[in-house]
Protein backbone atom coordinates (compact mmCIF):
# COMPACT_ATOMS: atom_id res chain seq x y z
CA UNK A 1 0.00 0.00 0.00
CA UNK A 2 1.54 3.02 -0.93
CA UNK A 3 0.62 7.16 -0.06
CA UNK A 4 0.85 9.64 -3.13
CA UNK A 5 0.70 13.62 -2.52
CA UNK A 6 2.22 16.21 -5.23
CA UNK A 7 2.79 19.14 -4.88
CA UNK A 8 4.79 21.60 -7.28
CA UNK A 9 7.84 23.86 -5.96
CA UNK A 10 9.81 26.49 -8.01
CA UNK A 11 10.67 24.47 -11.42
CA UNK A 12 9.65 20.96 -9.93
CA UNK A 13 6.73 18.77 -9.48
CA UNK A 14 7.46 16.67 -6.83
CA UNK A 15 5.21 13.40 -6.08
CA UNK A 16 5.96 12.08 -2.10
CA UNK A 17 5.79 8.26 -2.21
CA UNK A 18 5.10 6.88 1.14
CA UNK A 19 4.29 3.30 2.52
CA UNK A 20 5.39 0.32 1.06
CA UNK A 21 6.15 -0.59 -2.75
CA UNK A 22 5.48 -3.87 -3.63
CA UNK A 23 4.10 -5.84 -6.06
CA UNK A 24 0.62 -5.31 -5.37
CA UNK A 25 1.18 -1.03 -5.39
CA UNK A 26 3.27 -1.19 -8.15
CA UNK A 27 1.08 -0.08 -10.76
CA UNK A 28 -0.26 2.78 -8.72
CA UNK A 29 3.02 3.73 -8.41
CA UNK A 30 3.68 3.52 -11.81
CA UNK A 31 0.69 5.01 -13.48
CA UNK A 32 1.31 8.09 -10.75
CA UNK A 33 5.06 8.61 -11.46
CA UNK A 34 4.22 8.02 -15.51
CA UNK A 35 1.57 10.84 -15.84
CA UNK A 36 3.89 13.33 -13.68
CA UNK A 37 6.68 12.93 -16.12
CA UNK A 38 3.84 13.56 -18.95
CA UNK A 39 2.55 16.51 -17.41
CA UNK A 40 5.48 18.16 -16.03
CA UNK A 41 9.10 19.20 -17.26
CA UNK A 42 10.63 18.40 -14.09
CA UNK A 43 9.60 15.59 -11.77
CA UNK A 44 11.33 14.44 -8.32
CA UNK A 45 9.96 11.06 -6.52
CA UNK A 46 10.71 11.73 -2.97
CA UNK A 47 10.81 8.64 -0.71
CA UNK A 48 12.09 9.63 2.12
CA UNK A 49 9.13 8.31 3.82
CA UNK A 50 9.32 4.95 1.42
CA UNK A 51 9.07 2.18 3.74
CA UNK A 52 9.90 -0.62 1.56
CA UNK A 53 10.57 -1.48 -2.30
CA UNK A 54 10.85 -4.85 -4.13
CA UNK A 55 11.57 -5.25 -7.95
CA UNK A 56 7.93 -4.70 -8.74
CA UNK A 57 8.61 -1.24 -7.55
CA UNK A 58 12.24 -1.07 -8.84
CA UNK A 59 10.13 -1.46 -12.41
CA UNK A 60 7.77 1.11 -11.95
CA UNK A 61 10.83 3.66 -11.28
CA UNK A 62 12.65 2.32 -14.90
CA UNK A 63 9.33 2.75 -16.93
CA UNK A 64 9.47 6.42 -15.61
CA UNK A 65 12.74 7.20 -16.42
CA UNK A 66 12.22 5.69 -19.60
CA UNK A 67 8.79 7.44 -20.19
CA UNK A 68 10.99 10.63 -18.87
CA UNK A 69 14.03 10.26 -21.72
CA UNK A 70 11.21 9.68 -24.38
CA UNK A 71 9.51 12.55 -23.15
CA UNK A 72 12.15 14.71 -22.82
CA UNK A 73 11.77 15.39 -19.49
CA UNK A 74 13.43 15.16 -16.04
CA UNK A 75 13.22 12.65 -13.84
CA UNK A 76 14.84 12.41 -10.48
CA UNK A 77 14.63 10.35 -7.11
CA UNK A 78 15.33 11.72 -3.95
CA UNK A 79 15.76 10.97 0.11
CA UNK A 80 15.67 7.55 -0.34
CA UNK A 81 16.30 5.62 3.07
CA UNK A 82 19.37 3.07 3.54
CA UNK A 83 17.71 0.34 3.19
CA UNK A 84 15.78 1.34 0.00
CA UNK A 85 18.96 2.70 -1.39
CA UNK A 86 20.60 -0.81 -0.88
CA UNK A 87 17.68 -1.98 -3.38
CA UNK A 88 18.09 0.90 -6.21
CA UNK A 89 22.23 -0.33 -5.79
CA UNK A 90 21.91 -3.91 -6.05
CA UNK A 91 19.36 -3.00 -9.13
CA UNK A 92 22.28 -0.99 -10.46
CA UNK A 93 19.81 2.16 -10.94
CA UNK A 94 22.25 4.75 -9.33
CA UNK A 95 23.66 4.15 -13.00
CA UNK A 96 20.81 5.43 -15.43
CA UNK A 97 18.79 7.63 -12.42
CA UNK A 98 19.65 11.23 -10.72
CA UNK A 99 19.52 10.02 -6.87
CA UNK A 100 19.65 12.72 -4.79
CA UNK A 101 19.88 12.35 -1.45
CA UNK A 102 17.79 15.75 -0.71
CA UNK A 103 15.06 17.34 -2.67
CA UNK A 104 16.61 18.78 -5.97
CA UNK A 105 14.07 22.33 -5.38
CA UNK B 1 6.16 -25.00 15.60
CA UNK B 2 9.14 -24.64 17.46
CA UNK B 3 10.28 -21.17 19.71
CA UNK B 4 12.41 -20.07 17.12
CA UNK B 5 10.76 -21.20 14.14
CA UNK B 6 7.68 -19.32 11.78
CA UNK B 7 5.53 -20.93 8.72
CA UNK B 8 3.05 -19.24 7.09
CA UNK B 9 1.18 -21.16 4.04
CA UNK B 10 0.06 -18.47 1.34
CA UNK B 11 -2.68 -18.79 -2.00
CA UNK B 12 -1.54 -18.23 -5.21
CA UNK B 13 -3.19 -14.68 -5.38
CA UNK B 14 -0.97 -11.19 -4.95
CA UNK B 15 -3.36 -10.01 -2.15
CA UNK B 16 -1.37 -12.16 0.21
CA UNK B 17 1.50 -10.06 -0.23
CA UNK B 18 0.42 -8.33 2.98
CA UNK B 19 -0.13 -11.75 5.05
CA UNK B 20 3.55 -11.60 4.00
CA UNK B 21 4.51 -8.95 5.19
CA UNK B 22 2.91 -9.28 8.35
CA UNK B 23 4.06 -12.79 8.86
CA UNK B 24 7.41 -11.49 8.48
CA UNK B 25 7.10 -8.05 11.07
CA UNK B 26 5.73 -10.85 13.94
CA UNK B 27 9.17 -13.04 13.04
CA UNK B 28 11.58 -10.29 13.10
CA UNK B 29 9.75 -8.49 16.43
CA UNK B 30 9.62 -12.35 18.23
CA UNK B 31 13.39 -12.92 17.20
CA UNK B 32 14.65 -9.24 17.83
CA UNK B 33 16.13 -8.59 14.47
CA UNK B 34 16.39 -5.33 13.30
CA UNK B 35 14.95 -3.12 10.55
CA UNK B 36 17.71 -4.38 7.27
CA UNK B 37 16.85 -7.86 8.12
CA UNK B 38 13.17 -7.30 8.61
CA UNK B 39 13.22 -5.41 4.73
CA UNK B 40 15.81 -8.30 3.39
CA UNK B 41 13.44 -11.05 4.39
CA UNK B 42 10.27 -9.00 2.80
CA UNK B 43 12.21 -8.35 -0.27
CA UNK B 44 13.75 -12.04 -0.60
CA UNK B 45 10.17 -13.46 0.14
CA UNK B 46 7.84 -11.23 -2.16
CA UNK B 47 10.70 -11.40 -5.05
CA UNK B 48 10.08 -15.52 -4.65
CA UNK B 49 6.41 -15.91 -4.05
CA UNK B 50 5.78 -13.46 -6.91
CA UNK B 51 7.46 -15.57 -9.47
CA UNK B 52 5.57 -18.69 -8.25
CA UNK B 53 2.25 -17.13 -9.00
CA UNK B 54 3.05 -15.10 -12.22
CA UNK B 55 5.37 -17.36 -13.87
CA UNK B 56 5.15 -20.89 -11.93
CA UNK B 57 1.71 -21.38 -12.39
CA UNK B 58 0.51 -20.87 -9.23
CA UNK B 59 -1.85 -18.30 -9.42
CA UNK B 60 -5.43 -18.64 -8.19
CA UNK B 61 -3.80 -22.21 -6.81
CA UNK B 62 -5.13 -22.51 -3.31
CA UNK B 63 -1.98 -23.16 0.08
CA UNK B 64 -0.15 -22.53 -3.19
CA UNK B 65 3.21 -21.61 -1.53
CA UNK B 66 4.98 -22.64 2.01
CA UNK B 67 6.86 -20.67 3.66
CA UNK B 68 9.56 -21.38 7.36
CA UNK B 69 11.56 -19.23 8.57
CA UNK B 70 14.47 -20.21 11.21
CA UNK B 71 15.94 -18.09 13.37
CA UNK B 72 19.79 -19.31 13.75
CA UNK B 73 23.16 -17.68 15.05
CA UNK B 74 24.51 -17.18 11.66
CA UNK B 75 21.18 -15.60 10.08
CA UNK B 76 17.71 -16.29 8.83
CA UNK B 77 17.26 -20.14 7.48
CA UNK B 78 14.53 -19.34 5.13
CA UNK B 79 12.41 -22.10 3.28
CA UNK B 80 10.17 -21.55 0.67
CA UNK B 81 8.36 -24.39 -1.71
CA UNK B 82 5.53 -24.24 -4.53
CA UNK B 83 3.25 -26.27 -6.39
CA UNK B 84 3.65 -24.41 -9.47
CA UNK B 85 5.88 -25.87 -12.65
CA UNK B 86 9.80 -27.43 -12.13
CA UNK B 87 11.63 -23.91 -11.91
CA UNK B 88 15.52 -23.83 -10.60
CA UNK B 89 16.17 -19.90 -10.10
CA UNK B 90 19.98 -21.18 -9.23
CA UNK B 91 20.60 -21.42 -13.03
CA UNK B 92 19.03 -18.15 -14.26
CA UNK B 93 21.12 -15.94 -16.09
CA UNK B 94 22.61 -12.48 -14.38
CA UNK B 95 20.76 -9.58 -16.04
CA UNK B 96 23.52 -6.66 -17.49
CA UNK B 97 23.03 -4.17 -15.15
CA UNK B 98 25.64 -2.31 -17.27
CA UNK B 99 22.89 -1.78 -20.11
CA UNK B 100 21.85 1.44 -21.32
CA UNK B 101 18.45 2.72 -19.99
CA UNK B 102 16.78 2.10 -22.96
CA UNK B 103 17.68 -1.32 -23.65
CA UNK B 104 17.57 -2.85 -20.52
CA UNK B 105 15.46 -5.69 -19.67
CA UNK B 106 12.53 -5.59 -17.27
CA UNK B 107 12.54 -9.46 -16.33
CA UNK B 108 15.25 -11.45 -13.99
CA UNK B 109 15.68 -8.13 -11.18
CA UNK B 110 13.72 -10.45 -8.67
CA UNK B 111 16.06 -13.37 -8.70
CA UNK B 112 19.40 -11.25 -9.09
CA UNK B 113 18.23 -9.49 -5.82
CA UNK B 114 17.51 -12.77 -4.07
CA UNK B 115 20.95 -14.01 -5.14
CA UNK B 116 22.54 -10.52 -4.12
CA UNK B 117 20.68 -11.16 -0.55
CA UNK B 118 21.15 -14.55 0.53
CA UNK B 119 23.72 -17.40 0.03
CA UNK B 120 23.80 -21.37 -0.09
CA UNK B 121 21.06 -20.77 -2.19
CA UNK B 122 20.09 -24.54 -2.94
CA UNK B 123 17.11 -26.11 -4.93
CA UNK B 124 15.24 -29.35 -5.17
CA UNK B 125 12.23 -30.54 -6.78
CA UNK B 126 10.22 -33.21 -4.44
CA UNK B 127 6.64 -34.62 -4.89
CA UNK B 128 5.36 -32.20 -7.06
CA UNK B 129 7.11 -29.09 -5.02
CA UNK B 130 10.22 -26.46 -5.65
CA UNK B 131 12.04 -26.43 -2.81
CA UNK B 132 14.16 -23.77 -2.13
CA UNK B 133 16.64 -23.07 0.86
CA UNK B 134 18.68 -20.23 2.00
CA UNK B 135 20.31 -18.02 4.25
CA UNK B 136 19.77 -14.58 5.20
CA UNK B 137 23.01 -14.24 6.98
CA UNK B 138 23.09 -11.55 10.24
Amino acid sequence: MIQLTEETRESWHIVTVSGRADGEAAEALETALKSAVHAHARVAANFAALDYISSAGIRAVLQTARAAQTNGSEFAVCGLSAPVRKVFDMSGLHQILRIHGELPC
Amino acid sequence: MSQSTDSLLLDGKPGELSRLAAGVSHFCAEHALGEQAEFDLNLVLEELFTNAVQHGGCEGMSAAVRIELKSLPEGVFIEIADRGKPFDPTTTATPDLDTPLEMRQIGGLGIHLVRQIVRDLRYERVGGWNRLTMLRPT
